[in-house]
């Protein structure tokens, strides 16, 4: 088993150097604007190009400029462990402003996949279970409408329905528990957490549906039914138990994507999180901070995955790792 | 400036299909002197909320060139001369603010000379009286480059010993300080515009104790300015200035989520008769979401909006509903948008197909596609009116401005691309020429017009859509500019009121550099400049305007005035390197809570050091 993590973690660092070289590539290949131009001003002279070229290290060859970005990684710079250097366009370290955004990400994505795990897998099992009924239909209509619906839409008519007509909904922004208490704080989550997780709620309730029908017309379904045990554990335990494993990968995935950024949801409700951060750094060319997301991201995703091989070990007594 | 290159791609972000709103509302919002409800009281907070604030030197005045920036500094920083904070030409015109006079000059035009009112103190953790040392140490900080200071172009082969180096400031041989209160500038040349350039905040006295600490990147600075105006960065009080090692940022400002001024109390209203300082703070946040920006506005947690363009339902709701109007200010600009030709490449280094282009351009069409009359007014020449007074010009203007084929046919059968007089460039050049436009509305709302346009008479575009800021890089540098043909993406403001603003930098030969020249146009080449920077000369010659320009430099007053009133036609008529397309206006969105509202002429936006308020809110 730990043979099994340690060569999983091993292609985990190979895999965000790839990521990371990828991107350093496709910033210096392909670059949107040269940031050493966009911060030299109205008439600049070759001097000042130069100069901001040397002030964000932009004058060494690019193979160099990757070395240290990793040496500064793995050993750390000015600002910390790990060392992912200063926004070009800020002048923060990248470090803190990140861990800074990723709070925000993490409570949105956190409190949004408790959401859509309570909505989405109880939807599919009734829906499974009563196949055709009234309450399928209704789940599934309901998984229909908000698998189609954009979530820019859905946010701005929660806005604009709870917030600025029923006035029972805080408003949008975000309110660190630090400061503001944990009241305030999930106050003003509530409706990106629903927003976000009915998307997904919609998904997962599709799935485990699909998942659980197939399961139940298994052999040992009948077996366990022929034993004369209860059906609500026939469901639980026989049926649930082997309908859930891919929900599991599937929840891995989406919640390490998540640290991507939840883009949209984060700007309808001006959550200064990961999502909006990456997209003000492509506009401006702030690569450091580009690439400290695609790392923050990529390493959301490949350790999720592990995590999800490990607790699948657990779930179905059939997958053993050596 | 340009008016922020990235703050321009912000500033447009919720104006994706505005025809609806306001194309036919016209000016009907209230100007800014129509007088707003309430009384007009001391107190309060501007709170207000931005989608970005877009800086590009780090909030560092030094290094600083966006109009947003300047308006922070209006409350922040005083300099030798500044403005009223109105609107109009009025707001343009420089008066004594940190200096006790307009300053003498000698009588050839070489030397001047300022005092320093009494009495003036740095806020804190400063708390010392401004000398002219102060404004002394700022103008060496424009010259070092490794601060990434951008303003030496004003200065430099202006004032003596002026020129920019690497490394930290350096003593200026040509400003002498004889005594704490009086500042000497030696210039090399007559430079009428001189005291203009003195409103700059770049040359707002700097602390060296404070500032000697930051010799690196521009940035360090921006987070701990130290107030000589009437508001201080929140947290100023707090910062420890006995050493560079326990200088920490200032507390009320966060380039990613806030700035939050307060109170400078050092500043004291009787030395400072053109800041009013009404509100007690100002409070401006970051909202990602524009749309929710007007909302608030609307519901009343934010007094007002800053620079962002409001959504085309916001202007529509505005516009119709006679209660809201009020609460609708348009102000005019001090920029002009306009459609670039340059002029080494075919066709349009022939000055008949230039202006067959500026007969057939549908400029109403332009105007609809940013949102109709309430964003900017059709322009017939280069210069806004508030820069040298020239108004009702339009060598160029056709029925209703949407373009006229006859005359352009006509101007077209005298180009060399048109042998056979047919009133269409039939030249092979005329094919696959490059537009280049930004990737964003609603730039790219108006291109299917001008295309359309274009090929009446006969000049086929390929459109190349770019993120703003790598559209003005194609063309500031020559070598790739000479690839574009004609552009869309440029416009161009004011730094500050003079008409010089809008002449040197964009139509002189000096301002051709082989990169980030903003004479896109290539107006002025010459021959020697062509090769250097690896470009093909047109046989024909580039036309210059380097003598109007100078022959207007050494003057003033009316003479200025009416000099650069005459470049302008000569540049619409003999050069014709633009087809200009309309001045734009400021739209600012307030809610009842603000009972004095303001513009400044001279930062183009809301005038936050006179804007008043009613909220008692505290910063």
């Amino acid at each position: 088993m730990w043979r099994y993590i340690i060569r999983r973690l091993v292609w985990l660092v190979l895999t965000l150097l790839f990521i990371t070289g990828l991107t350093y590539v496709l910033f210096f290949v392909m670059p949107p604007t040269d940031p050493s131009i966009l911060f030299a001003g109205k008439h600049p002279t070759p001097q000042v190009i130069e100069q901001v070229r040397k002030n964000l290290g932009l004058d060494r060859p690019f193979v160099v400029q990757y070395y240290l970005y990793v040496k500064h990684i793995v050993v750390g710079d000015q600002y910390g462990w790990p060392g992912l250097g200063f926004s070009f366009t800020t002048g923060k370290a990248v470090r803190s402003l990140i861990l800074e955004k990723l709070a925000v990400t993490f409570a949105l994505s956190l409190g949004a996949s408790i959401v859509w795990l309570m909505i989405g897998v109880p939807i599919g099992i009734i829906s499974a279970i009563k196949p055709g009924s009234l309450y399928d239909r209704l789940g599934m209509g309901f998984a229909l409408f908000f698998v189609s619906a954009p979530v820019f839409w859905v946010g701005l008519m929660f806005l604009w329905i709870f917030w600025y007509k029923l006035h029972i909904a805080a408003g949008t922004g975000y309110y660190p528990i630090s400061q503001y208490g944990v009241l305030t704080w999930a106050n003003h989550l509530i409706m990106p957490w629903v927003v976000l997780a009915l998307v997904f709620a919609a998904f997962y309730a599709r799935m485990v549906r699909g998942n659980l029908i197939e399961t139940m017309h298994e052999d040992y379904i009948r077996t366990a039914r022929a034993k004369g045990i209860s059906e609500r554990r026939v469901i639980l335990k026989h049926g649930l138990r082997a309908a859930l494993t891919p929900v599991v990968t599937m929840f891995g995935i989406d919640f390490g994507l998540l640290f991507g950024g939840a883009i949209i949801t984060e700007t309808v409700f001006n959550l200064q999180g990961i999502g909006l951060l990456s997209v003000q750094s492509v506009n401006n060319g702030d690569l450091p901070v580009i690439v400290a997301i695609t790392l923050v991201a990529s390493f959301a995703v490949c350790f999720m995955n592990l995590v999800v091989d490990i607790i699948y070990a657990y779930l179905d007594p059939r997958v053993r790792y050596t | 400036m340009r008016v922020s290159r990235k703050g321009s791609a912000l500033l447009v972000l919720g104006v994706t299909s505005l025809l609806i709103a306001t194309a036919c509302s016209g000016n009907n919002g209230s100007s800014s002197s129509t007088p707003t409800p309430g009384a007009v009281t001391k107190g309060g907070t501007y709170r207000s909320a931005t989608s970005s604030f877009g800086f590009v030197g780090d909030f560092d005045p030094v290094g600083e060139y966006t109009a947003v920036g300047f308006s922070y500094y209006q409350m922040l920083l005083r300099t030798l001369l500044n403005y009223t904070g109105e609107a109009g030409s009025a707001g343009l015109v420089p008066h004594p603010d940190l200096a006790t006079d307009m300053g003498t000059v000698s009588s050839d035009g070489l030397t001047y000379t300022y005092h320093l009112k009494d009495n003036i103190k740095f806020g804190p953790p400063i708390n010392r009286e401004i000398t002219s040392s102060d404004i002394k140490y700022a103008f060496e900080r424009i010259d070092s480059s490794s601060l990434v200071a951008q303003y030496a172009f004003y200065f430099d082969g202006v004032i003596k010993g002026m020129a920019q180096h690497s490394g930290p400031p350096k003593n200026i041989s040509g400003i002498d300080t004889p005594d704490s209160k009086t500042i000497v500038f030696h210039l090399t040349t007559p430079t009428s515009d001189f005291p203009a350039r003195l409103s700059l905040a770049a040359t707002a006295p700097v602390p060296q104790e404070v500032a000697k600490c930051f010799t690196k990147p521009a940035g360090g600075y921006g987070n701990d300015i130290v107030s000589s105006g009437p508001y201080m960065i929140q947290g100023a009080d707090q910062m420890d200035p006995s050493s560079c090692s326990t200088i920490k940022p200032m507390s009320g400002y966060d380039p990613t989520s806030k700035l939050i001024l307060v109170r400078n109390p050092n500043w004291d209203q009787s030395t400072d008769n053109l800041r009013k300082a009404y509100v007690d703070g100002l409070n401006m946040s970051i909202d990602s979401n524009v749309d929710d920006i007007f909302n608030k506005i609307s519901s009343g947690s934010l007094d007002g909006s800053f620079y962002e363009i409001p959504p085309p339902t916001v202007l529509q709701k505005y516009s119709t509903t006679a209660s809201l109007k009020p609460y609708m200010h348009i102000d005019p600009q001090n920029t002009t948008y306009y459609i670039s030709m340059n002029l080494i490449v075919p066709p349009f280094d022939d000055i008949h197909v230039r202006k067959a282009v500026n007969y057939i351009i549908d400029k109403a069409a332009i105007q609809k596609a940013w949102g109709g009359a309430a964003t900017g007014t059709i322009a017939g020449h280069i210069m806004p009116p508030s820069m040298a007074g020239l108004t009702d010009y339009d060598p160029y203007g056709t029925s209703g401005n949407a373009g006229d084929l006859s005359k352009a046919e006509a101007e077209m059968k005298q180009s060399k691309y048109d042998p056979g007089k047919t009133g269409k460039c039939t030249d092979s050049v005329c094919n696959d020429v490059i537009l280049l436009n930004r990737n964003e509305p609603p730039w790219t709302d108006a291109e299917a017009g001008i295309v359309a346009d274009l090929a009446k008479i006969g000049i086929n575009v390929k459109a190349r859509e770019l993120e703003s800021g790598a559209a003005y890089q194609t063309i500031d540098t020559v070598k790739s500019g000479a690839e574009v043909g004609i552009s869309m993406n440029p416009r161009w403001g004011a730094d500050y009121g003079d008409p010089n603003t809008f002449a040197q930098p964009l139509f002189s030969s000096q301002s051709i550099i082989p990169v980030g020249t903003s004479n896109y146009s290539m107006v002025s080449m010459t021959k020697g400049q062509a090769s250097k920077f690896g470009v093909t000369y047109p046989s024909g010659g580039v036309p210059s305007a380097d003598s109007q320009i100078s022959g207007c430099l050494p003057k003033t007053g009316q003479d200025r005035q009416t000099c650069f009133q005459d470049l302008d036609k000569y540049l619409m008529e003999q050069v014709v390197p633009w087809v200009p397309m309309f001045y734009a206006n400021q739209v600012t969105i307030t809610s009842p809570t603000v009972t004095n509202f303001a513009f400044d002429q001279f930062t183009g936006f809301i005038a936050l050091q006179n804007v008043a308020v009613s909220n008692n809110a505290s910063p």
